[in-house]
Parts: C-alpha cells; sequence; structure tokens
C-alpha cells in the first residue's frame, strides 16, 4: 500500500521537499546554538517567511518584500527583453544558416566555439564598453539565450528526415513552403529546450550584471545585505526569490510549448493513466507522430 | 564516359565544399583579428583601445604576468573539476537511486532538476556563508565553497541523463534478460550500466562548459582573490583592462581545452563500448 502512494510523481517530490526543510531546520538549530550570527549561516526558515511579511522598513521607506519586489522589476524586465531579443535573433540566425550553406559555414564553427566559451564571465567588459548598466543587462542576457536557441533550432532543422523533403519535392512545394510547412514545425520542440536552457542563464547574468554596479537591481541589494548595509533577512528573500523565479522560468516556458503544440497535450492526456479515453483511435494516429517529436527531444 | 565524368566532378564539388567550410570561417576569424587590431572593431562597438586592447597588447601582457596568469588558471580549472567529479558522481548515485526504486527515485530527480535552474548567484552566497567554519584560511573555505556549487550544477545534469541511460532500454535487451531469468542486479551490471555510457558523455558535453562558468560566477562572489573570475573583475574595477582581457582569455582557453579533452576521452571510450 506504501509503495501506491509513492508511484505518484507529486507525492514523492513532496516527500523529498519535506526531507529538505528538515534538513535545513536541523542545520538551522545547530547553528543557532554554536554561532554568534546564525542570521548569516543558516536562519529559520520561519524567520525568513516572516521577514517576508514583515512591515519594518529596512530600506529607506521600503520593507524587505517591497525592497525585493521593486529592485526585481528593473532587473527581472530587462533580462526579459534581452531573452525575447536573442531568442528572436537566435531563431532568425538559424533560418539564416539553413536557407544558405555560405552563412552556416562561415557562423557554425563559431556558435559552437562560443558555447564553450564563459560568456558571463564577459559581463563586466560589456558593462564597461557599453558603459550604460540597462543595456549591458539586455545584451548579455541577450547574448546567453541566443545561443542555445541558435543551435538547437539549427538542429532541429538539420534532424527532418528525407521522407519529408520527399513529400514536400512531390508536391512541388516552393521553398517558402518547405519552410513554413516542415522546417519550422519541426524544429519547435527545439526551439523550447533551446529557450529552456536560455532563460535561468539570462536571469542569471541579469543578476550578475547587477553586482557589479551599486545601481539598484537584485543583485546590488543581494551583495548590500551580505555586506549589512541592509537587514541580512533580504538577503535571504532574493536567494529564495532567485530560486523561484529561476524554476518557475523554465516551467512558464514548459506552459507556453504546451498552448502552442496540441499534439503535446494529447500525448501528456494519453500517457496519464485513469483518465477516460475519449476518441482512442484518433489519439494513437496523433500518438504516433507525436513520438516522433518527443524522441528528437531526448536527443537534445 | 559520362558517368565517370560527373563523378569526377561531383568528388570535386565535395572537395571545394569541404575545403570552403575550413576556409570561410577561418577568413571570417582572421577579419574579425585584423579589424580589432586595426581598431576598426574599437570604433564599431565605441569605445577605444584602452577598454578593448588590440590581440598584441592582450598577448604581451599575458606573456609578462604568465606565472600569475597560470596559477589563477589553475584554481579555477580544479575547482571546476573536482566540482564535476563529486557533482557527477551524486547526480549518477541520485540516477541509480532513481532506477532501482522508481516511485521515490522519480521524486529526487525532480528536485535535482530544479537546481539546475536555481541562478548561480543565489547559491554561490549561501554556500560562501556555509562553509565559514570549514577552515580558518579563506582560501580553503573559498574553494570548498565554490566546489560545492558547482558540484550541484553538474549533479543535476548528470542526474537527468543517467536517469535516462538507466531507463530508457531496448526492449530487446531487457526481453533477453528475462529469458535468461537474470537476477535485477545481473540487469543492472550488464545491460543497465553499460546502457548509461552514451548518455553519461551527452552530460558531460553539458556540464563541462557548465560547471567552469559556474566556477568562474561563484569566483566573483567568493572570500579569497583567486582565480580566473575574481581576476576579471578585480582587474576591470582597478581599470587594467589589458589584464581582464589577458583573463578573459584564459578563461575562453580552459572552456575550449577542456571540452577537446573530453572529446578525447569520448572516443577512446566509445570504441571501447562500441558506442
Amino acid at each position: 500500500m506504501k509503495k501506491s502512494i509513492f508511484e505518484k510523481k507529486w507525492v514523492s517530490v513532496l516527500f523529498w521537499i519535506v526531507l529538505l526543510i528538515i534538513a535545513w531546520e536541523i542545520g538551522a538549530f545547530i547553528v543557532a546554538a554554536t554561532k554568534r550570527t546564525p542570521a548569516n549561516i543558516l536562519p529559520h526558515l520561519t524567520n525568513i517567511i516572516a521577514a517576508a511579511f514583515s512591515t519594518k522598513q529596512v530600506a529607506g521607506k521600503l520593507t524587505a518584500s517591497e525592497v525585493v519586489f521593486t529592485s526585481a522589476g528593473a532587473t527581472l524586465f530587462r533580462a526579459l527583453v534581452g531573452f525575447v531579443l536573442g531568442a528572436v535573433v537566435g531563431y532568425v540566425l538559424a533560418l539564416l544558416m539553413k536557407l544558405s550553406g555560405i552563412v552556416e559555414k562561415l557562423i557554425f564553427p563559431y556558435l559552437m566555439l562560443i558555447q564553450l566559451i564563459p560568456v558571463i564571465g564577459l559581463a563586466p567588459i560589456i558593462l564597461s564598453i557599453t558603459g550604460d548598466i540597462n543595456i549591458s543587462r539586455v545584451i548579455i542576457s541577450a547574448i546567453l539565450s541566443f545561443f542555445p536557441v541558435a543551435t538547437n533550432v539549427l538542429e532541429g532543422m538539420k534532424a527532418v528526415p528525407k521522407d519529408n523533403y520527399d513529400l514536400m519535392y512531390t508536391y512541388a512545394a516552393p521553398k517558402w513552403m518547405i519552410f513554413s510547412k516542415v522546417l519550422i514545425p519541426s524544429s519547435k520542440p527545439y526551439l523550447f529546450t533551446g529557450l529552456k536552457t536560455g532563460a535561468p542563464m539570462a536571469i542569471t547574468a541579469s543578476i550578475l550584471v547587477d553586482t557589479l554596479q551599486g545601481d539598484g537591481g537584485l543583485g546590488c541589494m543581494l551583495s548590500q545585505s551580505l555586506k549589512h548595509a541592509m537587514n541580512i533577512y533580504v538577503f535571504w528573500l532574493i536567494v529564495f526569490f532567485c530560486a523561484i523565479i529561476g524554476i518557475l522560468s523554465t516551467y512558464v516556458i514548459g506552459w507556453i510549448e504546451l498552448a502552442v503544440t496540441p499534439s503535446l497535450r494529447v500525448e501528456r492526456r494519453t500517457s496519464r493513466p485513469g483518465r477516460p479515453k475519449k476518441n482512442k483511435k484518433a489519439l494513437i494516429e496523433k500518438n504516433g507522430g507525436m513520438n516522433n517529436d518527443s524522441s528528437q527531444i531526448q536527443k537534445v | 564516359m559520362t558517368a565517370v565524368r560527373s563523378r569526377k566532378s561531383k568528388s570535386a564539388k565535395n572537395a571545394a565544399n569541404a575545403a570552403l567550410t575550413i576556409i570561410l570561417p577561418v577568413a571570417l576569424g582572421v577579419l574579425i583579428v585584423a579589424l580589432w587590431q586595426g581598431g576598426v572593431l574599437q570604433k564599431l562597438f565605441g569605445t577605444d583601445d584602452y577598454v578593448l586592447p588590440e590581440p598584441t597588447r592582450i598577448f604581451s601582457i599575458f606573456q609578462d604576468n604568465s606565472s600569475a596568469v597560470w596559477a589563477n588558471i589553475k584554481i579555477t580549472t580544479s575547482v571546476a573539476m573536482l566540482g564535476l567529479l563529486f557533482g557527477s558522481l551524486l547526480g549518477y548515485a541520485a540516477a541509480v537511486l532513481g532506477a532501482l526504486k522508481p516511485g521515490i527515485g522519480a521524486g529526487a530527480l525532480a528536485v535535482v532538476g530544479a537546481f539546475a535552474s536555481v541562478p548561480l548567484v543565489a547559491l554561490a552566497p549561501v554556500m560562501n556563508n556555509l562553509t565559514r567554519d570549514v577552515s580558518r584560511v579563506a582560501e580553503t573555505r573559498s574553494f570548498v565553497a565554490k566546489i560545492l556549487v558547482v558540484m550541484l550544477i553538474a549533479a543535476a545534469d548528470m542526474g537527468l541523463n543517467a536517469y535516462r541511460g538507466l531507463t530508457e532500454l531496448p526492449p530487446y535487451a531487457v526481453d533477453l534478460m528475462k529469458t535468461y531469468a537474470a537476477s535485477s542486479k545481473t540487469v543492472f551490471l550488464k545491460l543497465r550500466l553499460p546502457n548509461s555510457v552514451p548518455y553519461i558523455f551527452t552530460a558531460l558535453k553539458v556540464s563541462v562548459p557548465a560547471s567552469i562558468m559556474t566556477a568562474i560566477v561563484s569566483e566573483y562572489f567568493a572570500e579569497f582573490n583567486g582565480g580566473v573570475g575574481r581576476q576579471i573583475r578585480e582587474n576591470i574595477l582597478l581599470a587594467q583592462y589589458s589584464t581582464a582581457w589577458v583573463y578573459i582569455m584564459a578563461a575562453c582557453g580552459i572552456g575550449v581545452g577542456t571540452y577537446v579533452i573530453l572529446m578525447i576521452v569520448r572516443s577512446i571510450i566509445a570504441r571501447k563500448f562500441h558506442m
């Protein structure tokens, strides 16, 4: 009986989360008993939650939560702008590379090479080149989301089976139609894989740029409260906030993918046991088509 | 006769194509370096050759400071590699747990996967604080903190990929094992383990560059003033842009170098496992 409970995934996820919370709290009790400043090392989770809802003003006339949210606005908005910009440019470049062999030959080796380079290390130099922190945030987020999107989409377009081209050839389809009917739809799962990799990176980059200059933003507040220029709980709130935003970003992209890919919804529904399966035959047919897609995702 | 000629022209075309594959990117690279050296790149970005010094100047500064640069490269590389090693082992252990105990394991993998999308900037300072008491020496403390951050990132990559390698088995192989009435231990050693080897390399392809990036970012936050990442930042704060560029180039070198090593190891093991 006990085993059947754990077969549900959310139960087992909950089990591990509870285990982590217990481990954290045990650690917090030990730290509180042995250290002079437990809040710096490992405060109780209850204290962090209390700090989130406290009305005490920590900076100017802002409470801890207000500090987090106002600075998050500046950071995350730029991260989003950069992310969208990078994704669009990356997608267009992948299309260009697929269209023209010369462009691909010219750029592809560099695309691979730059992925091996820690681009985030360039953050300080980009800040000193542009001189403006907001532009730097956008540029670095764009660079970081550009590469996973470009490489994944190109890989998706290259993975199209020859049969699909042959079929379009028998239809005497023009080139733009091959793109719109074959290449773009089949690269869709790859696009979302790229976006899922890029999103946390874009957020990380934007926060990192904040720490380089004292001009507001999450990263700036993070380093200030670490240096005790502000209540230390602001630091913990930002840490949890970043973690939640980072995890949420991949989930949000997953939801968008689900919303624009009807076949994926069908697959989810059929793979979930205990649900009434309405039109079984149609589902199986669609599922056959979908298996192809999911195997493509796994390859990435 | 015509067939021979067409084959000949085809092979000539292929050779030309292959030559272009090498010539075009090299030409682009040479062009960029030339523009950079000539100061056109600087004008294009709206800066001067102080913020963006020419390649020859960067190289001469590297030669002047080579021993310091190498020392910092050693710090960053050892952090990244030790974190990668421990993290991969941890991730693989989580994957084995997940494969053997599907219920609890799936949840563990979901939690490990969530760590992959936690921004580094949130992890690095927490690890710094947690490791305050590891050692009296700031250098050792920071070293442990940085390794822990890299470890978490590498563990997430390895865990998710290795789990797929351990569970997505070829159906015929599973059937074969059943006909042999193989014990689950035998299935694990003879089927699951070898099946997961290619997936380990899929994970490493992502996590080797990622762990170097993680090491560099966590150096920004570390207590101890060492490593390539920290040097980039410190030198820019001191407005020593040329030295900062030396370290940026060093970071790129580490990234490319470790990847090349990974590919060599992969090809050696691939021959052994017939991947």
